[in-house]
């Protein structure tokens, strides 16, 4: 039992950090919905980079440094060009989607190095990513930088009328996000699950995208949602712990993806939004006109 | 901005034309096509002959073309399933679990009309066709009810449902076609059952009769938003969904209508593939690959700028593009997925170029100084 938490712990790292990633993203008023894309390229060249080298630490520097240049790249896009941040980030997911089958393929395969080791089955990452939550938290509540960041997000005008640069507040949580984003698909490709093959994560970047929406853009909220989904995904592949030899396991296979629709449409009613929907910043993916 | 004697200055464009779309357009492409050619030669092919051979197996090639039309239907009719909701500002990118459910309900109909026992047929041929894509596109107007309705109703972000239900799809079909399931084939492991022979669908002039239906819809859909109160309607939601409300257009409506239309040509497009192109007439073990080459559409209906007919060109060249780039990975050791590498690098070209849609650059010589 305890090994099967664990496992759910582990998938919800990947999902918090992204969704970590994003939410700093959409703080700031960019919306990034090719999360997944920059998810991709993480994922892929850290494994390809850890693979070649035997490191980890490389594989997973790499991963960030990608994730920060594709999503500087977002950024360019919809904050310099000012572009409908929609579309741009649907090309950021589809270039990810297509170049990282293209790169990765000739790697096909197991990563064949020694797991990273943990503590009782839980990786480090799981700690990492409880650290990244209390520290988001803090720089937004409690810090100027986070202050910035929010009201870039909330109302670009009046924060550039006080001295603030938007634009540079939004390139560097855009490429802040970016990294996180990263990072989080080098942890599905090396911990979590490290074997490439095409677009092996099949979704998860979207998920991670519906969980900044469920989390009211609270890190908090974010990392029980994660968790929540974490074990949802854990038990859809493997049923047998709950409701054995029920339902084949293909369909099991669709219970994350069902669950994430259900909860979506719950977060999207008129009950839910007034009394918790203020959270939402209001400048989120308004392309922005320079004074 | 200055540069030389030039000064150089960004304008916003209140209309593009249509031959400056088509010129942003065929730039786009071309240098979406020269940085892949920079793939090419990581891989030490001359991107020159490599296009080449791309083309000549696409286009020329009497084994290759019949491919290359198949896929282009394909991808026109996950183009338009794109681009009706894209006219009304919601952006589908379920295409994939559409014709997924499309497909199911195409073969759903197959077998309850005995196409695994041919023996003994129940009803004419011609009608299992017809109910079977009446099917198709009852099984894709289903799935994509689903975000219209959502969206409509509570105003839930289509993109990330759509995508849910291109996984929910992709399971669902593996359910059915795999281990047991209810559809799977007596031979091969992992794919579907085979079509009896007398419902193959009918060919028209050596091509599919699925052929001019696609062109009948990507024709009917230009009439739609071109001539009728729907098109009207469905437009002006896509400029201004609560000016379009206080003309009395409705706000649940639109999106749940374009969603069930997108759905039912996306189910066309599932028909086509697995029901109706010589060779296939089932589902096959790769057919998540067919989901990833419904993501052209999204392009396509881009760099068409959502215009219906000017699709069916663009999708000719994607068509061509996907289905020679396969053919060239083999004959020159290129890497696998050069058609993969292709969708993203003209996706990124395109969303850059969607600047030139909406500015000018102005060059002015600037007054010498006295």
């Amino acid at each position: 039992m305890w090994e099967f938490a664990a496992r759910s712990l582990n998938a919800s790292t990947v999902f918090t950090i992204a969704a970590l990633g994003e939410l700093i993203g959409q703080r700031s008023g960019i919306l990034n919905v090719g999360i997944e894309g920059v998810m991709l390229f993480g994922a892929t060249v850290g494994f390809i980079v850890a693979k070649t080298t035997g490191s980890y630490l490389l594989g997973c520097l790499a991963a960030i440094a990608i994730g920060g240049l594709i999503a500087a790249l977002h950024g360019f896009f919809s904050i310099t060009l000012g572009g409908d941040q929609v579309v741009n980030g649907m090309g950021i997911w589809i270039l990810g989607f297509g170049l990282t089958a293209y790169i990765g393929y000739p790697y096909t395969g197991p990563l064949g190095l020694e797991r990273i080791p943990g503590l009782l089955g839980l990786s480090p990452f799981f700690f990492l990513a409880f650290g990244l939550v209390v520290l988001t938290w803090w720089m937004f509540s409690k810090t100027s930088l986070g202050l910035r960041i929010r009201s870039a997000g909330e109302n670009p005008s009046v924060t550039e009328v006080s001295g603030i640069n938007v634009t540079r507040t939004r390139y560097l949580s855009v490429i802040a996000s970016g990294m996180l984003m990263g990072l989080g698909g080098a942890i599905y490709s090396l911990s979590y699950n490290p074997v490439w093959s095409i677009n092996f994560l099949l979704g998860w970047g979207f998920i991670a995208l519906a969980l900044v929406f469920f989390s009211m853009w609270n890190p908090f909220i974010l990392f029980g949602g994660s968790i929540l989904f974490g074990t949802l995904w854990q038990l859809s592949l493997n049923p047998q712990l709950v409701l054995p030899n029920v339902l084949s396991r293909y369909i099991w296979r669709t219970v994350p993806f069902v669950i994430t629709i259900a909860v979506l449409v719950l977060m999207s009613t008129k009950w839910f939004s007034s009394r918790w929907g203020a959270a939402k910043p209001q400048a989120l993916g308004l392309p922005r006109e320079e004074e | 901005m200055r540069l030389g004697s030039y000064e150089v200055k960004l304008e916003r464009k209140v209309r593009v034309t249509g031959l400056e779309a088509t010129t942003i357009s065929l730039l786009a492409i071309l240098i979406g096509l020269a940085l892949v050619g920079l793939i090419f030669l990581q891989a030490g092919v001359n991107p020159l002959s490599g296009y080449r051979a791309i083309f000549s197996y696409a286009f020329v090639n009497k084994f290759g073309l019949p491919l290359t039309i198949n896929r282009s239907v394909f991808i026109l009719l996950c183009t338009c399933a794109f681009i009706v909701p894209l006219r009304a500002g919601l952006w589908n990118i379920g295409m994939a679990g559409q014709l997924y459910g499309g497909t199911l309900a195409a073969f759903g109909v197959a077998l309850a009309f005995g196409a695994k026992d041919p023996q003994t047929p129940t009803l004419a041929p011609g009608i299992v066709i017809a109910l079977m894509m009446l099917g198709a596109i009852l099984g894709g107007a289903l799935i994509g009810s689903i975000p219209g309705f959502l969206k409509g109703r509570f105003n839930t972000n289509e993109i990330v449902v759509t995508m849910m239900l291109n996984s929910i799809g992709f399971w669902l079909i593996a359910f059915m076609i795999k281990e047991g399931g209810p559809f799977m084939g007596g031979g091969g492991e992992g794919q579907g059952f085979k079509l009896s022979e007398s419902i193959f669908a009918p060919m028209v002039w050596g091509g599919t009769f699925t052929i001019p239906i696609a062109l009948g819809v990507a024709a009917l859909l230009h009439f739609m938003f071109a001539k009728t109160t729907l098109g009207y309607q469905i437009k002006a939601f896509g400029l201004s969904p609560s000016a379009a409300k206080y003309s009395g257009i409705s706000p649940q409506n639109v999106p749940l209508l374009v969603f069930v239309l997108g759905g039912l040509i996306a189910g066309l497009a599932g028909y086509h593939y697995f029901a109706a192109v010589p060779g296939v007439y089932k589902i096959p073990t790769n057919y998540g690959d067919f989901g990833d080459l419904s993501f052209y559409g999204i392009i396509c209906g881009l760099i068409s700028q959502g215009n219906p007919l000017a699709a069916i060109p663009f999708a000719l060249l994607f068509g061509g593009l996907t289905n020679g780039g396969r053919f060239v990975q083999g004959q020159l050791q290129l890497g696998y997925g050069i058609d993969y590498a292709l969708l993203g690098v003209l996706m990124i070209t395109l969303v850059v170029f969607q600047f030139f849609y909406r500015n000018t650059i102005v060059w002015k010589k600037m007054e010498r100084e006295k």
